[in-house]
């Protein structure tokens, strides 16, 4: 990569309950497929959790998580729980 | 995805985009020959019945059939026992986390009823009166429990208990004791004791939302067919056919593969019809009998049955400084989830504050289950509730510092890179216009007369986004089909049919969309959280992209040229340039009657998981005139000012703006579920459960704010939701300046009003 890595950022109520109360990882990453498969190898498991039950916000975009999702330098990624509509 | 089709770089001006054609589905509808979810008749077809729970709280003793499978004329007589046990576990995300030991007790109660209403045992015979024969010998003995309606009362200490083992998530050290706090939640940003250190001003006040339901207008209803081979068929009205059969089918216990959903018209949702009631039991009633079965709710059903959204109790407090910086903002969020958990309070934390820029903020929930039908959603489910409590806390701050409550808006409105008490900053413009529109409209500086009042709010709902599938064939006369996944409730067939036209550059009347059955198109999310226009349009202008660039291949073809020699332009294939040759333009009509000769039918599909929506924000403001006889309140004026990034189709866009305020005039001034002594409904019907009619209102002026959405083909942005969130509020702001008291628990029907009125201080405020 060799880019300013991007800052991924959970809820405290998320972090408190997967990563030990830790919030806030930077993580070199192109997609947002590299955020989610270095972090399920931080902590096991965590990838399919943040597959199902986070919306990620990029930048303050929302989106649904999708490994598709492509990541400028420095771009901020904040998990957060999933929403519904009417 | 065909990038090199940008359409809305390569328009200028669009031609159907920002029109507003006559609707494809009007005709059907005022002819009476729609088919909603009853008007499905199959030979054979038997007639379904539920027996419910005449108990607020009971545990069921037994359940004897004996007597109701011996009557002439039954076919099949049901029980929870007759469904598949499922696990206790959380499915998914948190919010809309899915727990299927609950959904099934739901549909059927197992160990006992939880809410007057119940289904508890369900029948199909021959006719109406031999199903309602039936459902009279089925034998059930109750022990009767204490119940709990309230959602205070169901929080406290000695309340009577749903579930003996319900710890409370999200509270750690995790209790040790059962209560009927499912879930506690907290978001939180800054620092709340500097904040408030930094104010000049504090308010802080509690306030109660009553229990409200959808109110569509046509009962829930379906038919299935469950064949002795196990494969199955549901016609049913809904939010969401693909989530009927995938709802269903887990329910059933067989492979959602195994079965058929057919969209049926719908007549309302707003949210209630994104969740199953009958379709489980019509087809269990249909596997056991061999029969197609039909079940269709009564409206007393409708009430007693299915979900409302939450009743809340809430306390908000908030700081600003003298010259209207708001510094900190903190709130407690108390929902009923009905009986059994989900209510959407997350999302009242999450939009509560979200408006504004405030550096210290926290937002307390709690998901608190009682003896009611559990909570389903409701137009921006959880948003209007918060709402109603901020907004009025900010009015009360602007009188108290002298400032005009839209001014004190603007000037602490969120806008690009404010942050959210959630985490991410805002990534989208928007709320700032919406305020400024009525600044700017000549009605809000209008003279108003005696008892009469203005009061103005705002809200916010994120819109959504998610998977949504389109297909596109042309037709041999050159006509477009448009089939989709997402069932029209607001108007999406015209709004699609729009954008493929627009897209294609041709005539929106060559141009028919539908909506198409879980075998006939990729999976859609549900119509649901304003994310049609966007993610479903994303996926239709994706499926037009392609068919076009399949129609200059097939151009190529018919010319003997290159593909890239070949362009699309309205509504015709051109030579790129005169090196490519002099041929007259080929018009849709003109390739499809070449299909065969260049390749076969002229077809294409595109799914998406569409991202980058942007939120809803609504700024409003309404006069209102207090009778101090009756403490009725008449609205005389209402102006809803909201972003909808890019109008597709505007008269739509204004009838979901205008049905999302009548709602919220009618959570404001007279909807409520009344419970008796003995935790029954009271008012389940229309005639006692008050909506607003036409002769209730002013006309309701909308305001479209475009501030486009870059993400979305055309700019859209979801529309059906936030505008629900503010009137409660902005009536409550209005009342507030008509009579000088602060009425602060909904429904303000006239009593309270009078009593508000008639009190020395009742209710008052700041």
């Amino acid at each position: 990569m060799g880019v300013a890595p991007a800052k991924v950022v959970f809820t405290t109520g998320f972090a408190r309950r997967y990563t030990g109360g830790e919030r806030e990882f930077a993580i070199d990453a192109a997609t947002l497929r590299g955020v989610i498969k270095e972090m399920d190898r931080r902590f096991p498991g965590l990838g399919t959790t943040l597959e199902e039950e986070t919306t990620v916000a990029i930048d303050g975009a929302m989106h649904e998580v999708g490994y598709f999702q492509k990541l400028a330098p420095g771009a901020e990624v904040f998990f957060i729980p999933k929403i519904e509509g009417g | 995805m065909d990038d090199q089709v940008n359409v809305a770089e390569a328009r200028k001006g669009f031609k159907w985009v920002g029109t507003s054609p006559v609707r494809p589905d009007g005709v059907p509808k005022v002819t009476g020959r729609a088919m909603y979810g009853a008007d499905m008749k199959m030979p054979g077809t038997l007639v379904g019945k539920i027996l419910r729970s005449p108990h607020a709280h009971a545990r069921i003793v037994s359940i004897d059939t004996s007597r109701a499978a011996a009557l002439p004329g039954v076919r099949a007589v049901i029980t929870a026992a007759d469904f598949p046990e499922q696990n206790f576990e959380y499915i998914g995300p948190e919010r809309v986390a899915v727990n299927f030991w609950h959904v099934t007790r739901n549909i059927m109660a197992r160990e006992k009823a939880l809410y007057e209403g119940h289904a508890v045992a369900a029948v199909a015979a021959i006719s109406d009166s031999v199903a309602a024969a039936a459902c009279a010998l089925i034998d059930v003995q109750y022990e009767v429990l204490p119940h709990v309606i309230d959602v205070d009362a169901a929080m406290a200490p000695d309340a009577p208990l749903l579930f003996a083992d319900m710890i409370t998530r999200g509270v750690e050290p995790a209790p040790t004791r059962p209560s009927n706090v499912s879930k506690r939640l907290e978001f939180k940003i800054g620092d709340l004791d500097t904040g408030f250190a930094a104010a000049d001003v504090v308010i802080e006040h509690e306030f109660k939302t009553a229990t409200v339901h959808q109110a569509y207008i046509e009962p829930h209803a379906c038919s299935a067919r469950i064949e002795a081979d196990g494969q199955g068929e549901i016609w049913a009205s809904s939010q969401g056919h693909f989530a009927v059969r995938a709802l269903t089918a887990k329910l059933m216990g067989m492979p959602v593969g195994d079965l058929r959903v057919y969209p049926a018209e719908i007549g309302g949702g707003f949210g209630g019809k994104t969740v199953v009631y009958l379709e489980p039991v019509a087809a269990m009633l249909s596997k056991k009998s061999g029969f197609p079965v039909r079940l269709a709710m009564s409206r007393e059903e409708v009430f007693r049955a299915t979900g409302p959204t939450s009743g809340a109790s809430m306390w908000v407090k908030i700081g600003v400084t003298k010259d209207g910086k708001l510094v900190a903002a903190d709130g407690v969020f108390k929902f009923q989830a009905g009986a059994f958990p989900g209510s959407p309070v997350m999302n009242a934390c999450l939009c509560a504050f979200a408006p504004y820029d405030i550096a210290n903020a926290r937002a307390v929930g709690y998901d608190v289950v009682c003896n009611r039908p559990k909570a389903a959603a409701y137009r921006a489910p959880g948003s209007p509730i918060s709402a109603f409590a901020v907004e009025s806390v900010l009015d009360m701050l602007a009188k108290k510092i002298g400032m005009d409550p839209l001014e004190l808006r603007l000037k602490n409105a969120a806008r690009i890179g404010t942050p959210t008490i959630f985490g991410p900053k805002h990534a989208h413009n928007g709320y700032p216009e919406t305020v400024q529109a009525l600044l700017d409209h000549p009605g809000y500086r209008a003279p108003l007369g005696k008892n009469q009042g203005r009061g103005a709010a705002s809200g916010y709902w994120f819109n959504g986004g998610g998977e949504s599938s389109a297909t596109m064939q042309v037709n041999a006369d050159g006509t477009v089909l448009v089939a989709t996944g997402s069932p029209d409730i607001g108007g999406s067939r015209a709004s699609m049919a729009i954008m493929a036209a627009e897209t294609l550059g041709v005539d929106y009347k060559q141009v028919r969309a539908i909506v198409a059955d879980t075998g006939s198109v990729g999976y859609t999310h549900v119509t649901g959280g304003s994310r049609v226009t966007f993610a479903t349009g994303t996926a239709v202008v994706d499926a037009t992209k392609t068919i076009i660039k399949d129609l200059c291949r097939r151009a190529a073809m018919i010319w003997d040229v290159d593909p890239e020699a070949v362009v699309w332009e309205d509504g015709h294939a051109r030579p790129a340039g005169a090196n490519a040759g002099a041929f007259p333009p080929l018009s849709l009509k003109d390739i499809a009657a070449k299909a065969a000769q260049t390749g076969g039918s002229i077809t294409a599909a595109a799914s998406v998981n569409a991202g980058g929506q942007a939120p809803g924000f609504s700024t409003q403001f309404c006069d209102v005139e207090v009778d101090p006889e009756t403490g009725k309140v008449t609205i005389l004026r209402f102006v809803a000012a909201q972003d909808v990034g890019r109008a597709i189709h505007p008269a739509y866009v204004e009838g979901q703006i205008q049905g999302g305020v009548v709602q919220g005039i009618g959570w404001a001034l007279n909807e409520e579920y009344i419970y008796n002594a003995r935790g029954l409904l009271d008012n389940p019907g229309f005639l006692d459960y008050r909506c607003p009619v036409a002769s209730d209102l002013p006309m309701i002026e909308a305001v479209l704010v475009e501030v486009p959405n870059p993400a979305h083909p055309y700019g859209a942005k979801g529309v059906g939701e936030v505008n629900i969130c503010p009137p409660m509020a902005a009536i409550a702001n209005a009342i507030e300046n008509a009579i000088g008291r602060r009425l602060t628990e909904l429904p303000m029907s006239p009593p309270k009003v009078l009593a508000a009125i008639d009190g020395p201080d009742a209710g008052a405020g700041a």
